[in-house]
């Protein structure tokens, strides 16, 4: 009796967190629609930079510095803001699908083992971020669609421009919070 | 008659000769007052010379700064943020720390964006030639250096420390420091263009100064002149006057004491009783009242030219025929002209109008006219008043003219301008004996005026003179009013 109330307990549950995993699935997914109160999270580079679009994929092997040249020869300055701040933890999460903890190792082992090119660099605002990648041709960041101005040339994703609804990188916007 | 038609055909109203004779006349009058007048005017003169220098050198002094001053501001400004520029540059490699890197990137860029326009608004402001090139080169040689800073600051961003070290050492030390040498020659002309400048100032003060004490020095001189020239002017005129009143003195006394002497001769021959007949008696009576009546006339027509010149008369206008006038001045004076055994000739013209004068006044005036005619008429004693009326200056109203001409010893012209002034005598007049005060033009010349007319002459040595009196003729409507009023007056 107790066997078969546990065994059926345990189905429940079972179910419930199956359900949850696929809702969350569902919810970090491309084709998730935007919500009420994102904002796209834009990729930028210098002006000089000739790239005008990358996939995600390619996006993720740059940012997880398994790529150490663009295609005009200058060589990828990885640009990240500082830990715990939304638009780093965005990326971590839409373009790395890693936590802080796994991001820190990856990039610890790589940078040991030699499969890692690229140690990013850290800044701790949008501003220094923007100046950062406008003074450094090779340089590669993220900022927030509203912080983003003309010193510095935002990329495609996946084809789809920051004001693309289906642009696939979004972040919660401040006036929401 | 010839001689009469050749002074007919000088006409006393001839606008252009009047006006150089009120000229000349005003001139001889105010000398003191026309050399103050060149004094102020010659004062001011030196006075705006002076401001004008004086502004032209605030105006050089002006350009000095606004030229090499400022330029030498502006350029130590552009050194500054020169180094600052690369001064921020290298700060960035003193930290690993990425965002005070990028704020010394940032600190860079804000003091070469300074040093980018200031060489532009020197290349703007560049004239010469020289400086056109040394601008340009500057440009040139600053854009080169921003290139390889920006490659550092790239590097140092990057974090490739001594990658950003070498290419500094390589490309934006030699770079910075073509940059250094520009600005350093900029400098030096800024610093040759001021001294030049320096030199054109003070030259400019030095020929100031020079202007200002030789323009002084001529004012102090001109004024000394000046004054001396009005003391004289003065001294003199007081000599004249004082000779003038000696020699009236002397006149005076000689025609006081003719007439005196023989009243004092004749009395102490009736107190004698050297008269003793009647018709004697009669005949001495008759000298006594005859000299008498000429001591009172003097006497009258000297204390008449005093209260005249101090303007004491008071002349009553009013409408007159001249010919009234004519004729009693010729019955008063007819005893004098058969003495002198001449004849008086009247010429009035038809249809003359009135005239606004005071009836007394006039036939003083007129009278000393004709007594000079008949005591100057030589030995030709004719004598003709003409009357006939003319034009006026122009905008004055018409005026009636009365003439007396003689055709005696006439008048040398350089006396001309001296007949009018009291107590004058001709010497040529003198000499030949004929007695007078020097009164009788003058005191004709003083009423003449008083009633709003003048005196003007015409006169050539041995042919004759021609003074002709001036007035103005009465307004029709005037004489109308003045008829009018009249009659109210005798009706109230």
């Amino acid at each position: 009796m107790n066997q078969g109330l546990h065994r059926k307990i345990g189905l429940i549950v079972a179910g419930i967190c199956l359900l949850l995993s696929t809702s969350r699935g569902g919810a970090t997914g491309s084709s998730r629609a935007p919500a009420v109160a994102d904002e796209s999270l834009a990729v930028i580079v210098n002006q000089s930079n000739p790239i005008e679009d990358l996939s995600l994929n390619e996006l993720r092997t740059v940012f997880l510095g398994e790529r150490s040249h663009w295609p005009n020869g200058r060589r990828i300055t990885l640009v990240m803001m500082d830990p715990g701040l939304a638009e780093r933890k965005a990326v971590l999460r839409d373009v790395c699908h890693m936590g802080e903890t796994e991001f820190s190792r990856h990039f610890l082992q790589g940078l040991f083992t030699g499969e890692v090119f690229v140690s990013p660099k850290t800044l701790s605002t949008p501003v220094g971020v923007r100046k950062f990648v406008f003074n450094v041709p090779g340089a590669i960041g993220y900022l927030r669609a509203s912080d983003v101005n003309s010193t510095v040339k935002v990329i495609k994703i996946n084809g789809r421009a920051p004001e693309d609804p289906e642009y696939p990188l979004r972040i919660e916007s401040r006036s929401a919070k | 008659m010839n001689e009469s038609t050749k002074l007919e055909r000088t006409n006393p109203a001839d606008p252009r000769r009047r006006l150089w004779k009120s000229l000349g006349e005003l001139t001889a009058r105010h000398t003191s007052s026309l050399l103050m007048f060149m004094v102020l005017c010659v004062v001011l003169a030196v006075g705006a010379f002076m401001i004008g220098d004086l502004h032209t050198a605030s105006v050089q002094t002006q350009k000095m700064y606004a030229g090499a001053v400022r330029g030498l501001r502006e350029i130590g400004e552009l050194q500054y943020e020169a180094q600052e520029t690369r001064r921020s540059t290298l700060y960035a490699l003193t930290t690993n720390d990425s965002n005070l890197q990028v704020e010394y990137a940032d600190q860079s860029r804000g003091a070469d964006q300074l040093v980018t326009d200031g060489i532009k608004r020197y290349l703007a402001e560049a004239r010469a030639p020289r400086e056109v090139e040394l601008g340009k080169r500057l440009q040139a040689d600053w854009s080169a250096y921003l290139k390889v800073r920006d490659e550092v600051l790239a590097s140092i961003l990057e974090g490739s420390t001594k990658e950003a070290v070498d290419m500094d050492l390589s490309g934006g030390v030699p770079s910075f420091e073509r940059v250094r040498q520009d600005l350093e020659e900029v400098k030096r002309l800024y610093d040759e263009q001021a001294s030049d400048q320096l030199a054109l100032v003070d030259a400019s003060s030095r020929r100031s100064v020079i202007r200002l004490v030789g323009v002084l020095s001529f004012t102090l001189l001109f004024a000394s002149a000046s004054v001396w020239a009005i003391q004289r002017s003065k001294m003199l005129n007081a000599v004249r006057l004082a000779k003038l009143q000696m020699d009236f003195v002397a006149s005076v006394s000689h025609e006081l004491r003719t007439p005196l002497a023989v009243i004092c001769a004749s009395a102490q021959n009736i107190a004698d009783g050297v008269v003793d007949e009647k018709e004697q008696l009669a005949r001495y009576g008759s000298v006594i009242r005859h000299h008498s009546s000429q001591l009172t006339e003097l006497v009258n027509q000297i204390l008449q030219f005093a209260a005249t010149h101090e303007g004491r008369n008071r002349y009553t206008l009013r409408p007159l025929e001249v010919r009234s006038v004519i004729t009693s001045v010729i019955t008063n004076t007819r005893e004098l002209a058969e003495e002198a055994g001449a004849v008086i000739e009247e010429h009035i013209a038809a249809d003359l109008p009135t005239i606004m004068a005071d009836f007394s006044a006039l036939c003083q005036c007129l009278q000393n006219l004709v007594v000079n005619a008949l005591k100057y008429g030589g030995k030709n004693p004719g004598i003709a008043v003409w009357a006939m009326s003319g034009h006026g200056e122009k905008g004055k109203a018409d005026e009636v003219w009365i003439s007396v001409e003689d055709h005696g010893i006439g008048i040398d012209s350089a006396e001309l301008k001296q007949i009018f002034e009291p107590f004058y005598r001709s010497p040529a007049v003198t000499a030949a004996q004929i007695h007078g005060t020097g009164l009788g033009l003058p005191l004709a010349k003083g009423i003449a005026e008083a009633m709003g007319g003048k005196i003007s002459v015409v006169s050539k040595l041995g042919i004759g003179s021609r003074f002709t009196l001036h007035l103005p003729a009465a307004h029709p409507i005037k004489l109308e009013s003045q008829n009018q009023l009249e009659q109210r007056v005798s009706q109230s």
